[in-house]
């Protein structure tokens, strides 16, 4: 799956995108678990960020499977 | 609704034609403009930076959901992304309906909701150009020129107002950094930092006790849940049914009101209500802040409330103003190092330490040293700080200002290429004070006499380092007098010494002790006597000062 870092967590992560390795869907809390194991630097984020798959803003019940493009949406800041 | 969405690099269009439907009675349009100032500073532009097939989809659903509530005929929607310079348009929006009013209360709520949902940051502002920094190195012709230039410059003498209106418009604020919440004590914020959920998340009791549907009339109840303070359980409770829940525990759907225990008797897995308080308990999610309201406002200086408000909010990494580089030399032959006895005509050195103490209150880097009397010679001593003195944003001098001899404060500052705005003001206790001007860099020469040295710390030196980090500068506030003032007739304003011994204090509205942006505000406790249930305005009470 792929997982998108846009504004300040490019920073953060130091990249724009990042591919993981997902066997089983993933709910929001496993997803975070995996990318705070990969980049740390996002806990700092985490209250902060909405997380999104496949261009909808996620829900607390949402599952990320493998062919699912997730992205990380800092607080907006358009207009 | 027919709906065109646009994201792009170029310039958007300065005349943008309605749809040719025939049906519209309105076309109202909307353009966001980059101002050319950002956190106070001129900025050349923003850069925008966009999720542009999530943000092109989330501008349709907005759209289409408000428009239910507004029916509209046509939306159309251009965004900038990349560098966008200030003065274009950043946003166009127009709507064709058949009516103005719904077109406009669409437009608003759509504006309103974009700012919250739509995938597209200000990634960041690119700052005007600024003048090349003084240096040292100039040549004496160059110094002589700027001599002269100070001269032509208007009168040497300013009043109090005058000179601090001179020092605001002279002061640049520094571009903005962004620091951990652990470094950012007393910074500025330069940014302001909005609520990214609702505060509280979620409906929370303010009592212990027990969750009732509201309505439900009954008076016994099976307890089938129970919820402490850090649980999240949702449960749409049914008629006949309670869940014991904690102070500040999420309740577990919408609805309810809270019995305090202290009003239920209790048998097993039952209560019975025995009184129900006309007030439900709950602090409603979003009641202190909802989600996208400001939180900080920008150009607030940063308190332990204030910092304990942005950890809550998620802000880690704030933009702030950055720590200051401060130079500080004091002058005078007469003065002596701490451990010496003074000789007749000998005092010790007690300015360094209340210029270094009176700049705690700004972060900043401090460098002191002292430079021997004559123009030549502390010419030649504070040569070898020239790196510190370039890289400094404040230079300070003390001493060696009033009109004698053996000044050389003014030609100093202006050896190391600050341009003299003024060199006196009519105030006492401080009357030769000396600003100078070297670009984004500002000097002052301070009177050697250590009130007249704290007075002009406050008026003068504050307003600066207020405008260098881009906060509001020190203002004169309203006070009265508790015992009178005589002997004050002076040709000069005074700044007279006092001490402030009595406060207004504005109680806060507060509805429980997990409210933080109640105390971010608060610099004050009001000791409220026990079962006092009001307090006149007026009314003398006790206080303790906090949070300063």
């Amino acid at each position: 799956m792929r997982v998108l870092f846009f504004a300040q967590l490019k920073d953060a992560t130091g990249c724009d995108s990042v591919e993981l390795a997902v066997a089983a869907p993933l709910s929001l809390e496993q997803l975070w678990a995996e990318l705070l194991e990969k980049f740390p630097a996002l806990a700092a984020h985490r209250a902060s960020v909405r997380l999104a798959r496949n261009l909808e803003y996620a829900g607390p019940q949402t599952l990320f499977n493998h062919d699912d493009e997730a992205a990380l949406i800092p607080p907006v800041s358009g207009g | 609704m027919e709906i065109t969405v646009q994201l792009t690099n170029a310039p958007i269009a300065e005349k943008i034609p309605p749809p040719a439907s025939g049906l519209a009675g309105a076309w109202t349009e909307f353009r966001g403009l980059v101002r050319g100032e950002e956190n106070g500073g001129p900025i050349f532009a923003l850069e925008y930076e966009a999720y542009p097939e999530m943000a092109e989809r989330e501008i349709r659903r907005l759209l289409a959901e408000i428009s239910v509530k507004h029916p509209c005929l046509a939306a159309k929607v251009i965004h900038r992304v990349g560098v966008v310079p200030a003065g274009e348009t950043a946003i166009y929006i127009g709507v064709a309906a058949k009516h103005r009013g719904v077109a406009f209360a669409l437009l608003a709520e759509f504006m309103d909701r974009l700012k919250q949902d739509v995938p597209i940051w200000k990634r960041r502002a690119l700052p005007v150009v600024q003048p090349e920094r003084g240096s040292m190195s100039r040549s004496a012709s160059e110094s002589q020129r700027h001599i002269e230039i100070a001269a032509g410059h208007g009168p040497a003498l300013r009043s109090l107002d005058e000179a601090v209106a001179e020092i605001c418009s002279r002061c640049q604020p520094m571009p903005p950094v962004r620091v951990s919440l652990e470094e950012a004590f007393g910074r500025v914020l330069c940014e302001t930092v909005c609520a990214p959920e609702d505060l509280p998340s979620c409906d929370r009791s303010t009592r212990d006790g027990y969750a009732i549907l509201e309505s439900d009339p009954a008076e016994n109840y099976q307890v089938v849940d129970m919820i402490h303070a850090a649980d999240w359980k949702l449960r749409q409770l049914q008629p006949g049914e309670a869940v014991r829940v904690a102070t500040g525990a999420a309740l577990p759907c919408g609805g309810l009101r809270v019995v305090m225990q202290e009003h239920v008797e209790r048998s097993g897995g039952k209560i019975k209500i025995i009184k129900r308080e006309s007030v439900p308990n709950i602090r409603k999610r979003g009641e202190d802040v909802k989600a996208g309201e400001p939180l900080v406002q920008a150009r607030a200086r940063l308190d332990a409330g204030k910092l304990a408000l942005l950890a809550s909010a998620g802000c880690a990494q704030p933009l702030v103003s950055p720590r200051l580089r401060v130079v500080h030399f004091t002058t005078g032959d007469e003065i002596i190092p701490l451990a010496q006895t003074p000789q007749p005509g000998q005092v010790r050195d007690s300015n360094s330490i209340l210029i270094r103490s009176l700049l705690q209150r700004w972060p900043c880097e401090v460098f002191q040293a002292h430079l021997p009397e004559g123009f030549q010679l502390a010419k030649a001593e504070s040569g070898k700080w020239k790196a510190e003195i370039e890289r400094a944003e404040l230079v300070l001098v003390s001493g060696g200002a009033s009109v004698g001899e053996k000044d050389f404060t003014r030609p100093l500052l202006e050896w190391l290429g600050f341009e003299t705005a003024f060199s006196q003001v009519n105030v006492r206790p401080g009357k030769p004070l000396i600003f100078g001007v070297s670009g984004n860099r500002v000097a002052f020469g301070l009177p050697g006499n250590p009130l007249a040295h704290f007075v002009c710390f406050q008026f003068a030196v504050a307003t600066a380092l207020a405008k260098l980090t881009g906060e509001a500068p020190p203002k004169f506030l309203l006070g009265r007098l508790t015992t009178a003032l005589t002997d004050a007739a002076c040709p000069r304003d005074t700044l007279w010494p006092a001490r402030l011994e009595l406060a207004e204090l504005r109680p806060l509205p507060w509805a429980s002790s997990g409210d933080v942006t109640c105390f971010a505000a608060a610099n004050a406790l009001i000791r409220v006597p026990a079962n006092c249930d009001s307090l006149a305005a007026g009314a003398a009470v006790d206080f303790l000062p906090a949070n300063f």
